[in-house]
């Protein structure tokens, strides 16, 4: 659209000029607003307009009447060019004093939340209440929002909480991280404020030019070829005259006139014949010698150029997050990227240039077929535009059915990788009948969108043919009619024209499978530069610091993250670990130890608070430094496709085979190895071979050793083992921790009795912390835990 | 209850007291008209007295949302833990129809999802979709990622969309749209 760039900001300011006056009687102006927050809906349930002002004395809490019909936007549905004149709306206002309340909390749920107001219960003297949960009086509901409100009312409850406490507020405090951004050019917001991508915007005409850039390196070698497919376009226009008129009308039919034009002495008609033929000779010699000269360029070309595209694409791969996979679950994504490469290769190297040739060789011979004659030229490109029109109008819906299709069969193979994979299970619980029940239902969905691809297959063709060969048809007739009853044109003449026909339909097949290849090949490119274009969640600063020598000390302060939007899974979690020392967690199942250790690796970054390595924040650190000095022994194992060394040997591929089988011999896997025929070099991961649970973990204990992280990370590493494996393994960690910092997640307690510190976590938050003994003196969750695992084992040793 | 000894560090430990606590949480406590009384607050939520335990806010939880919404219908202490109080087998007999109703305000709440009856417009965006469509809280206009757990098959015909936000569309049959709409959906069934 174009639009005069109209330089429009969202309102950003705390007191949206929209409700400043409704917010004069109350006496609030923009200065005594602390933080504000949009919502969406009214206490019963329908959307509207609101907003929920925080003062440092009250919250207010403004709910405008619903409007019927009023068009309600969610995230990246608005645009700023369109957004509607603020209709008059009528406001109420309620208001809370901060000092009258306990507290204010948000109730979630499925889609958004209401903001509930707790009283303080009466009769209970709050200034005697110590830290602890305090009794609760009255709640009550006083606002309500969707999903996309949430972010905001959320940075609010906890800057309306810090308010009450009496603690300072920071900039950070009400900055709004979700801060919605816009598109400069068609005003549409943003989907991920931080991406600063519009899928609006990124047309087909962006993806094209960008594509070009590739090529640009190769400008010269391209401009040869364009050149060579012009002197085609330009032979395959001398041919049939030749072949015609030339042959037929002039030499053959002894035309006196031809020889005197070609300055030859008259009646020598052998030697014109001669001389026809050599020209026709060198015609088609040249012809060859051009389609020679454009392979070699091709080949030159094109693969450079999907090498160029493939590394952009794995460059940015590399260094995408866990998120993005997880995210986007792409299996098959390699596959896809080295696809999607050939396929934008196979349209810029052949089909442009081609493309070219071909309208220049349309335009040419239409020019030439009306010098010719013109109601022949009018009947043989009478038939194009139905062909065009043939191929624009049901090309699409054939290019629709055939990714349904695709579709259907991608979701059958998927179907059948689950069966395959978990065949065990289906065996065991007996479910092959309802398995197969369930197959057949994809089946028949694969079976039926095949169908329809035939069927519309077999009838753009049959359309296609039919208008194809109406047109020659009509040629011919015309022609025929010229030749014998007007008399108008001769034979040579008419061959000629024939030969300019049949090239026609060159050109015309050609543009109907161009428009299709042509919008694929755009999908391809789009896939491509959207992976490309995904700045990675984790990524390394521009001038990160590098740390030579690691002392070890790991920091957590105030963390708040969780893996979903608005799920928040820890909840200012605050831990440090000494350099050296051992940090044990604690916790149940889903408490949120493996996010913690998550985060200590960087697989993702916290929300809110900061992780650091011997004080620098991990977001400040290069990858090398953090990859070479944290190694992670985690919960799930991960065993790569590959032999049992390479699986060793991940983290640093220039180990010898000494440092590798030594690792193994601390792992306590060198065992196991050796007895496996192929040793060191069986090959595991690709379901071959499969290693039973404790082997795997003792293959990535080996990983970390051979590592020799500054900072060791044990998250139940010995989960899947058997009591006298974990013994053994027990023992390898013991040699593993001694000089590291060491970070340990275990079930049994016993097994982080010589940490220095021990945290226990519950439902993302830190309960208790301090040594073994102060928590056992303290008799709370830890103490808990050991009792009931000590007795538990006390009552297997009477038994 | 569990939670307030688990805080009452200082009477000794006892594995019985333990076990006891175990067993509980192995539990499937039903409530019904008998043993709960449910009554409605000022402030617009739901209480609970049960076994002799007063719960001044509770949460009404389904257990099974999309396929069976008025059995299993768990209701838990309202704070982050989040601990199940009991369970209603069926809120159309267990209880009577005034506590029915009660419940059933809260759980619209919780589960208020939107229902999409028309679809004016699906475009198709560099990995994204921008939805125009009417539901039965109004039009609404959307934008979700383009992967396949953003619009998810409950049924055969029956659709849950999520948007970028994580808010969410119901479609409870496709099949009732017309041959014009069901075009604009195709992309996704
Ligand atoms: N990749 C993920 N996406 C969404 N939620 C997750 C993911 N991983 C873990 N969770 C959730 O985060 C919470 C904490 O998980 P986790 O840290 O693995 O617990 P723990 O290791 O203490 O057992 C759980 O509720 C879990 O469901
Ligand atoms: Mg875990």
């Amino acid at each position: 659209m174009k639009k005069k760039k109209k330089e429009i900001q969202p309102d950003t300011s705390r007191l949206p000029k929209t409700i400043a006056s409704v917010m004069e009687p109350y006496g609030l102006t923009e200065d005594g607003v602390v933080c504000s927050a949009p919502i969406d809906m009214n206490l019963s349930g329908e959307f509207t307009k609101g907003y929920v002002l925080l003062s440092k004395e009250k919250l207010y809490v403004l709910i405008s009447e619903a409007i019927p019909g009023e068009m309600i936007y969610f995230k990246g549905s608005e645009n700023l060019h369109k957004m509607s004149q603020q209709t008059a709306r009528e406001w109420t206002v309620s208001e809370y004093d901060l000092k009258q309340v306990l507290n204010f909390t948000v109730e979630r749920n499925v889609m958004g939340g209401v903001l509930v107001k707790i009283d303080k219960a009466p009769g209970v003297d709050y200034e005697a209440e110590g830290d602890g949960p305090k009794p609760e009086g009255e709640a009550t509901v006083i606002a309500a929002f969707s999903n996309k409100c949430m972010g905001g009312i959320a940075r609010m409850e906890k800057v309306g909480r810090k308010l009450q406490k009496g603690e300072e507020i920071t900039e950070e405090d009400i900055k709004d991280k979700s801060a919605e951004a816009y598109c400069p050019t068609c005003g549409s917001m943003y989907p991920d404020a931080d991406r600063k991508i519009c899928p609006k915007c990124m047309n087909t005409k962006n993806i094209f030019f960008r594509i070009l850039g590739y090529l640009k390196p190769y400008r010269g070698r391209i401009l040869i070829m364009f050149l060579c497919y012009i002197a085609t376009a330009c032979l395959n226009l001398v041919w049939p005259y030749l072949n015609g008129t030339v042959l037929y009308d002039k030499v053959l039919a002894r035309n006196e006139a031809f020889l005197q034009a070609m300055k030859l002495p008259a009646g020598k008609f052998a030697l014109a014949l001669g001389l026809v033929a050599l020209a026709m000779i060198v015609t088609k010699l040249l012809t060859q010698f051009v389609g020679i000269v454009q392979g070699v360029l091709t080949a030159k070309i094109a693969p450079y150029m999907v090498k160029d595209l493939k590394n952009d694409v794995f460059r940015s791969m590399g260094s995408l997050s866990v998120g993005f996979f997880t995210s986007k679950q792409t299996g098959s994504l390699m596959t896809r990227v080295m696809y999607d490469a050939e396929e934008v290769q196979g349209l810029f190297i052949d089909g442009l240039p081609y493309f070219v040739t071909n309208v220049f060789s349309i335009i040419a011979m239409a020019i030439i077929m009306f010098k010719m004659n013109v109601l022949l030229a009018i009947v043989s490109l009478i038939g194009m535009p139905i062909v065009f029109f043939v191929s624009w109008r049901m090309l699409p819906r054939l290019w629709h059915r055939y990714g349904r299709a695709h579709r259907a069969s991608r979701s059958m193979n998927a179907r059948i990788n689950d069966n395959l994979t978990g065949a065990r299970v289906v065996k065991a619980f007996g479910q092959e009948e309802s398995e197969m029940e369930r197959f057949n239902k994809t089946n028949e969905r694969v079976r039926s969108a095949d169908l329809e691809v035939v069927k519309y297959d077999n009838a753009f063709w049959g359309i296609y043919n039919v208008a194809e060969s109406m047109a020659s048809l009509m040629v011919l007739t015309v022609s025929a009619y010229l030749i014998i009853v007007k008399k108008q044109i001769d034979v040579g003449f008419m061959m000629t024209f024939a030969g300019y026909v049949t090239q026609l339909t060159g050109p015309m097949d050609f543009f109907s499978h161009f428009f299709r290849w042509f919008t694929n090949t755009m999908n391809s490119a789009q896939r491509m530069f959207e992976i490309m274009d995904a700045i990675p969640e984790i990524r390394e600063k521009e001038h990160p610091v590098h740390l030579d020598h690691v002392k070890g000390d790991v920091e957590m302060k105030n963390v708040t993250f969780g893996y979903e939007k608005n799920k928040p899974v820890l909840k200012d979690v605050s831990l440090s670990a000494e350099a050296g020392k051992m940090l044990g967690i604690v916790g149940r199942s889903g408490a949120g130890k493996t996010t913690i250790v998550n985060l200590i690796s960087r697989l993702y970054d916290p929300w809110e608070g900061s992780v650091t390595l011997d004080g620098v924040d991990l977001r400040d650190l290069d990858f090398a430094t953090l990859h070479g000095n944290v190694a992670m022994v985690s919960q799930e194992t991960y065993i790569f496709r590959g032999t049992i060394a390479e699986n060793i040997a991940y983290a640093r591929r220039d180990a010898s085979r000494e440092e590798i089988v030594r690792a193994a011999v601390l792992a306590s896997a060198h065992d196991f190895i050796c007895k496996l025929p192929d040793g060191y070099d069986t090959l595991v991961g690709t379901g071959r071979r499969d290693l039973s649970g404790g082997e795997r973990q003792r293959i990535s204990i080996a990983r970390a050793i051979l590592c020799n992280p500054k900072i060791l990370i044990l998250d139940e590493a010995t989960a899947a083992v058997d009591t006298e494996t974990e013994m053994a393994i027990q023992k390898s960690i013991n040699l593993l921790i001694n000089g590291r910092t060491t970070i340990s997640i275990a079930h049994r307690l016993s097994t982080l009795r010589d940490a220095s510190e021990l945290v226990v976590i519950d439902d993302g938050k830190v309960t208790e912390r301090g040594t073994h003994d102060e928590l056992v003196a303290q008799k709370g969750t830890y103490y808990k835990l050991k009792e009931l695992q000590t007795k538990a084992l006390a009552l297997k040793g009477i038994e | 209850m569990g939670l307030t000894t688990f805080q009452a560090a200082d009477d000794d430990f006892n594995l019985e007291q333990m076990e006891e606590e175990t067993e509980e949480m192995l539990r499937l406590r039903y409530l019904n008209r008998e043993n709960a009384v449910f009554k409605k607050t000022s402030g617009g939520f739901v209480s609970l007295d049960t076994f002799g335990e007063h719960y001044d806010r509770v949460r009404v939880v389904r257990s099974f949302p999309f396929t069976d919404p008025t059995h299993y219908i768990s209701i838990r202490v309202a704070d982050e833990k989040s601990k199940e109080i009991g369970m209603i087998l069926d809120i159309g007999k267990d209880v009577d129809a005034e506590t029915k109703a009660m419940l059933e305000e809260q759980m619209n709440l919780r589960y208020f999802t939107p229902i999409i009856t028309k679809i004016k417009d699906i475009k198709d965006e560099y990995g994204h979709a921008y939805f125009d469509v009417e539901t039965n809280e109004g039009p609404c206009k959307f934008v979700i990622y383009m992967n396949s757990s953003s619009v998810v098959h409950l049924t055969d015909t029956r659709l849950l969309i999520t948007d970028l936000d994580g808010n969410r569309f119901e479609i409870p049959d496709y099949s009732k749209f017309s041959a014009k709409e069901l075009k604009k959906l195709d992309l996704f069934l």
